[in-house]
């Protein structure tokens, strides 16, 4: 009974890996960038780079009132709504977004120390590519993209239980990595080294992965207890989520000062700042100001929200999320770690590495276990995973670096076939990705040291790049405090180093493979000294 | 201060990973380079303990919630350090079995 229950389990952390290994590496890939998705957005969107010139205490107050005069000017007057998302220690402009007659969300940043806007940076960048990709894969159409990534992460939870499971010796083993043993062997150890150590933030990212999309991936949930139709849900999300609405009433109106708003929403929330403000009907007398609490320095993203008349600055509405809400809130805060703690934040960079490089090399297993015997059976399996693989490692690896490189080379008024420059960089992604994965087809093992050289000289071009667009290099970013761009570069240098280095060690392997099986005959026989 | 309390909560995960590494046979011959299974009876309690404080200090320096979750994180890179200590450069817990390297390979 139990040598069946642990062969099932093989069977089933087997194939759920290889069928969906190669998307979970592109979720891992993506969500670690995403720990540092604003940094990625200052090093794509250059003109946003304002290093923090003094400290937050001495710089003079944000005033939202010359802001929203600023952002008068941007957003069209018919506009349903328009915000601002106030800066941060990681944002350090203001961003304004509104939608556009199709209902398409638009961003502006402004500059915080004079509130004039700031030419638009033609990019998608961290937030607007790299995040989404995570989440959704960018795959609108039905919610299919959420609903893969929620299968994925299913399968994250069934792999990691699985692979506990059938791990045999898990605490004999507990510190073991043999880089010296043959490929399959030191490979397995790696992967078993990664999953275990990194068994506890590997469960909780998946976990809260699923917790947070509750809405989307069970969608009745409301239904048992507020009843079903759009009344219901208008009922369920107000009470759990703090939704304030009313009508326009079709007569101009003005706008009381918001930072007298802000002033009353600090006081209320005993010392707790807004970091998002909202404007509701913009120019009607029934416009509304909504004012949501900064988590910056909680766990929990808290959904504490105030409401006010926008032209007599009244409070409206006042919402505090319940208990229920709160524990959602926190296991959600886990995952987007939107709070302001720079170890930890390395740290998650570090974990989804580990994460990244649990799911590679358990697919290199797969691989590895199979290819002698699928070559002399005739079998393509291996081949055609080993292709999937390549594809999904090193090839989304070399994509986002296209994206990057793209970033830096298309003009700001760049436009091609009716697309605008935002469209093409993803285009650059996506294109260098397919061309990948039939670069791994064709060249079956060598893809791997072909790839990783293109990952090399790709992120050593990006740092060039970088530096020839903006003149910004590695002293002058470090020295100025731009650390989000000092980051990404060093990063990207690491990136270019290591990638070598693998590329180095591949080539080196191989040709000792291939003297091995040319001399084996002679090999074998030469007498021992 | 802060910086303090993280390098002496990484400091404590580290060596109270390696005192349970070295509490294994395997390791310990390895590092010791001596063939008898380990004697030093006081390397189990003395791992655990140093995780215990590792994660203390992070509680501390952090606050509950904060502390825990870099706690958990900072261990688990703690251990993956050990492991990479023991792949590559074993000889450098031999400070902890309180006693030189033999090495049981040569006469």
């Amino acid at each position: 009974m139990e040598r069946r229950f642990g062969k099932s389990m093989a069977l089933l952390h087997t194939w759920t890996g290889v069928l969906l290994g190669a998307l979970l590496f592109a979720i891992f890939w993506m969500g670690t960038l995403s720990v540092f998705d604003r940094e990625i957005d200052r090093w794509m969107m250059p003109d946003t780079r304002l290093a923090a010139s003094a400290p937050q205490s001495v710089r003079p107050a944000l005033s939202l009132d010359r802001a929203a005069r600023t952002a008068a000017s941007i957003v069209p007057t018919d506009a349903a709504q328009w915000r601002f998302d106030l800066p941060t220690a990681r944002m350090p402009v203001l961003r304004l977004s509104y939608p556009d007659q199709e209902g398409n969300a638009l961003v502006r940043h402004i500059d915080p120390a004079n509130y004039a806007p700031i030419p638009d940076q033609g990019t998608k960048g961290g937030t607007g590519f790299i995040f989404p990709f995570h989440y959704s894969l960018h795959l609108k159409w039905l919610d299919l993209g959420e609903w893969l990534v929620g299968l994925a992460a299913m399968a994250m939870l069934v792999l990691l239980v699985s692979g506990v499971i059938i791990h045999k010796k898990i605490f004999a083993q507990f510190f073991t990595f043999r880089p010296k043993m043959r490929l399959q062997r030191s490979d397995l150890d790696l992967h078993n080294l990664t999953g275990v150590l990194g068994l506890p933030f590997h469960f909780v990212i998946a976990l809260s992965g699923l917790i947070i999309f509750i809405g989307v991936y069970f969608p009745q949930a409301h239904v048992g207890a507020y009843g079903s139709g759009a009344a219901a849900k208008a009922a369920y999300t107000a009470e759990a989520r703090g939704t304030y609405k009313r009508p326009t009433a079709d007569t101009p109106g003005a706008l009381a000062s918001l930072d007298a708003m802000a002033a009353r929403a600090t006081r209320e929330w005993g010392g707790g700042r807004p970091f998002l403000v909202r404007v509701w009907h913009p120019g009607d007398a029934n416009a509304y100001v909504e004012m949501r609490r900064s988590y910056a320095h909680d766990i929990t993203m808290n959904l504490d929200q105030i409401y006010f008349d926008a032209h007599s600055g009244a409070v409206l509405h006042r919402f505090e999320a319940a208990p229920v809400m709160s524990a959602q809130r926190f296991i959600s805060g886990l995952h987007f770690i939107q709070f302001e703690h720079w170890t930890l934040r390395w740290l998650y960079f570090l974990a989804g590495l580990t994460g990244c490089m649990m799911i590679a090399t358990g697919l290199i297993f797969w691989i590895e276990a199979r290819r002698a015997r699928h070559a002399s059976q005739g079998i393509k399996g291996a081949g055609i995973v080993e292709g999937l693989t390549t594809g999904g490692v090193t090839g989304i690896v070399i994509a986002t670096l296209a994206f990057f490189a793209a970033n830096r080379l298309l003009p700001l008024e760049a436009s091609f076939a009716g697309q605008a420059r935002a469209t093409l960089e993803m285009w650059a992604f996506y294109l260098a990705w397919i061309a990948c994965f039939f670069h791994a087809w064709r060249r079956s093992r060598a893809a791997w040291r072909e790839q990783c050289r293109l990952i090399s000289a790709l992120a050593l071009a990006c740092v060039m790049l970088n530096v020839v667009t903006t003149g910004d290099h590695l002293l002058r970013t470090a020295a100025s405090g731009m650390w989000a761009v000092a980051g990404m570069d060093a990063m990207l240098l690491v990136l270019a180093l290591l990638s070598a280095w693998a590329a180095r060690r591949l080539g080196s392997a191989e040709t000792r493979s291939a003297v091995a099986g040319a001399r084996r005959v002679p090999v074998a026989t030469e007498p021992r000294p | 201060m802060h910086a303090l309390l993280l390098a002496a909560a990484s400091l404590a995960g580290y060596i109270g990973f390696a005192c349970l590494a070295l509490a294994m046979p395997r390791h310990w011959i390895e590092v010791s380079g001596r063939k008898t299974a380990p004697h030093r009876r006081w390397l189990r309690p003395c791992g655990f303990a140093l995780l215990g404080i590792a994660y203390a200090l992070c509680v501390h320096r952090d606050g509950a919630s904060f502390g825990s979750v870099l706690g958990m994180i900072l261990l688990s890179a703690a251990a993956g350090a050990v492991a990479l200590t023991l792949a590559w450069r074993p000889r450098l817990l031999s400070l902890l079995t309180l006693s030189p390297h033999k090495d049981h390979t040569r006469p």
